[in-house]
């Protein structure tokens, strides 16, 4: 036998916590973060359709990342944070 | 010097699929990272074991010596390689880079690594023949370790974190050393980033796959560069339009057409920054009409922001009329970064 090393990250898990899970989506405010790309806002529409009309969600919220391949904005994370969820994805 | 990773104790007939069941390699054989190995890489370069080479800014995950040092020994780096990975992995974590959305992105770009000074020497480095090729242990060795740091440590692996839709060769390992001292020498590229003499460096850049070009039926430098200039004009055709850093990677017989007309590498960044521009409406040629309109047809797109967007490298083998665009991933949003190889020129 042989003593070799783990190659991965180890220490993530004990860093991040899942933020609580909400109960029912009615009356709640929704964000919905698109990464820009064009094809996201015929989806994003008709998935803010769908949470307001079967889901009961209040408002929905869209919002538009500056730049698709670098994360969501200082001033954009600020504001998700008064969303009960966020909706986002990565795609073209 | 105490190592922190993880350890397993594993047969020695059953590493291989030991790593490989785990994800932990490109499908290649691996060296065994053992601590000894891993010992040996750390001592040569003087890096303890927690040494923060880099944070990777969108993860915030700090990329420790030890796990790129096991990483590399993985990708079968000797101890001498090792402040190359390490500079090149401090490249990498650099905000204008942009790793992740480079890695991240379906427009599959590749690390492309080009290592200039004396450590060239020290290591074997060739710059002649097949010099996009991997050409030698060394360049292939570093390239790799780049990749597994970037699939061990940063999860970028094929349909999860990596979302390239095609990705190309240059993905498995892509690292070149500037040819500085041949027959037609040309002020290297480090030397033009900043880098002082005498201090080797390594330049990162999120790079496509390279398109080779070829004239060999000239001696007039500006003839050679119209070939080169076309194919830049293809790239913002057929894949992006978007201003960047491009390379342009130069063997010797071309470069004698340069040196023999007295052109400096600022002379070709000159005139390529000058002519490599498309209409928007050039679009329309290429089936890309639906992006084309009446307020945008005649706006002009410039391939290179300043003529020092285009990273000339001299390199490849000695006979052929043949150069190599290599375009940048998309236009601006990753920069080219030249890190010094154990020492800081910017800190």
């Amino acid at each position: 036998m042989i003593t070799v090393l783990d190659p991965g990250f180890e220490a993530d898990a004990e860093r991040l916590v899942l933020a609580p899970r909400p109960g029912l989506l009615r009356g709640a405010t929704v964000g919905i973060v698109s990464n820009g790309k064009a094809g996201t806002k015929p989806f994003f529409a008709h998935l803010g359709r769908i949470l307001r009309d079967e889901w009961g969600v209040a408002e929905v919220v869209v919002r538009t990342k500056a730049n698709y391949s670098a994360p969501a904005e200082t001033e954009l994370l600020d504001e998700a944070v008064r969303w009960a969820v966020v909706f986002t994805g990565v795609g073209d | 010097m105490r190592l922190s990773a993880r350890t397993f104790a594993v047969d020695a007939d059953d590493v291989q699929a030991f790593y490989r069941d785990r994800g932990w390699t490109d499908g290649l054989p691996v060296v065994a990272p053992t601590p000894e190995r891993v010992h040996a890489m750390l001592e040569w370069a003087g890096a303890p074991p927690d040494l923060v080479i880099g944070v990777e800014s969108v993860k915030q995950r700090p990329l420790t010596a030890e796990k790129v040092a096991v990483n590399a020994v993985l990708a079968g780096c000797l101890p001498p390689d090792f402040p190359v990975v390490a500079a090149a992995v401090d490249a990498l974590c650099r905000p204008e880079l942009l790793v992740h959305g480079a890695t991240a992105s379906t427009g599959g770009c590749a690390i492309l690594l080009v290592v200039n000074g004396p450590v060239r020497h020290e290591l074997g480095m060739s710059s002649a023949h097949s010099v996009l090729a991997g050409p030698d242990r060394a360049s292939v060795c570093i390239g790799r370790a780049v990749r597994l740091v970037l699939r061990n440590l940063l999860e970028v692996r094929p349909g999860e974190l990596d979302r390239s839709t095609l990705g190309h060769p240059g993905k498995l390992s892509w690292c070149l050393a500037e040819d500085e001292e041949g027959a037609v020498p040309w002020r290297s590229l480090g030397a033009e980033r900043g880098v002082p003499a005498g201090t080797s460096s390594v330049t990162a850049f999120a790079a496509s796959g390279p398109r080779q070009v070829m004239n060999e039926w000239t001696t007039d430098p500006t003839e050679v560069l119209d070939t080169v200039v076309a194919e830049i004009r293809a790239v913002m055709l057929h894949y992006s339009i978007w201003p960047g850093n491009y390379a342009l990677v130069v063997p010797p017989q071309l470069r004698s057409v340069f040196h023999d007309a007295g052109w400096s590498k600022a002379d070709v960044r000159a005139y390529v920054h000058e002519r490599a521009v498309v209409r928007r409406g050039d679009w329309e040629r290429v089936g890309k009409q639906a992006v084309v309109n009446d307020a945008n047809r005649n706006v002009e797109y410039r391939a290179l922001p300043t003529p020092e967007h285009l990273l000339v490298v001299a390199a490849g083998g000695d006979a052929g009329g043949f150069a190599a665009v290599i375009p940048p991933w998309l236009g601006p949003k990753s920069a080219a970064v030249t890190v010094g190889v154990g020492a800081c020129f910017d800190c």
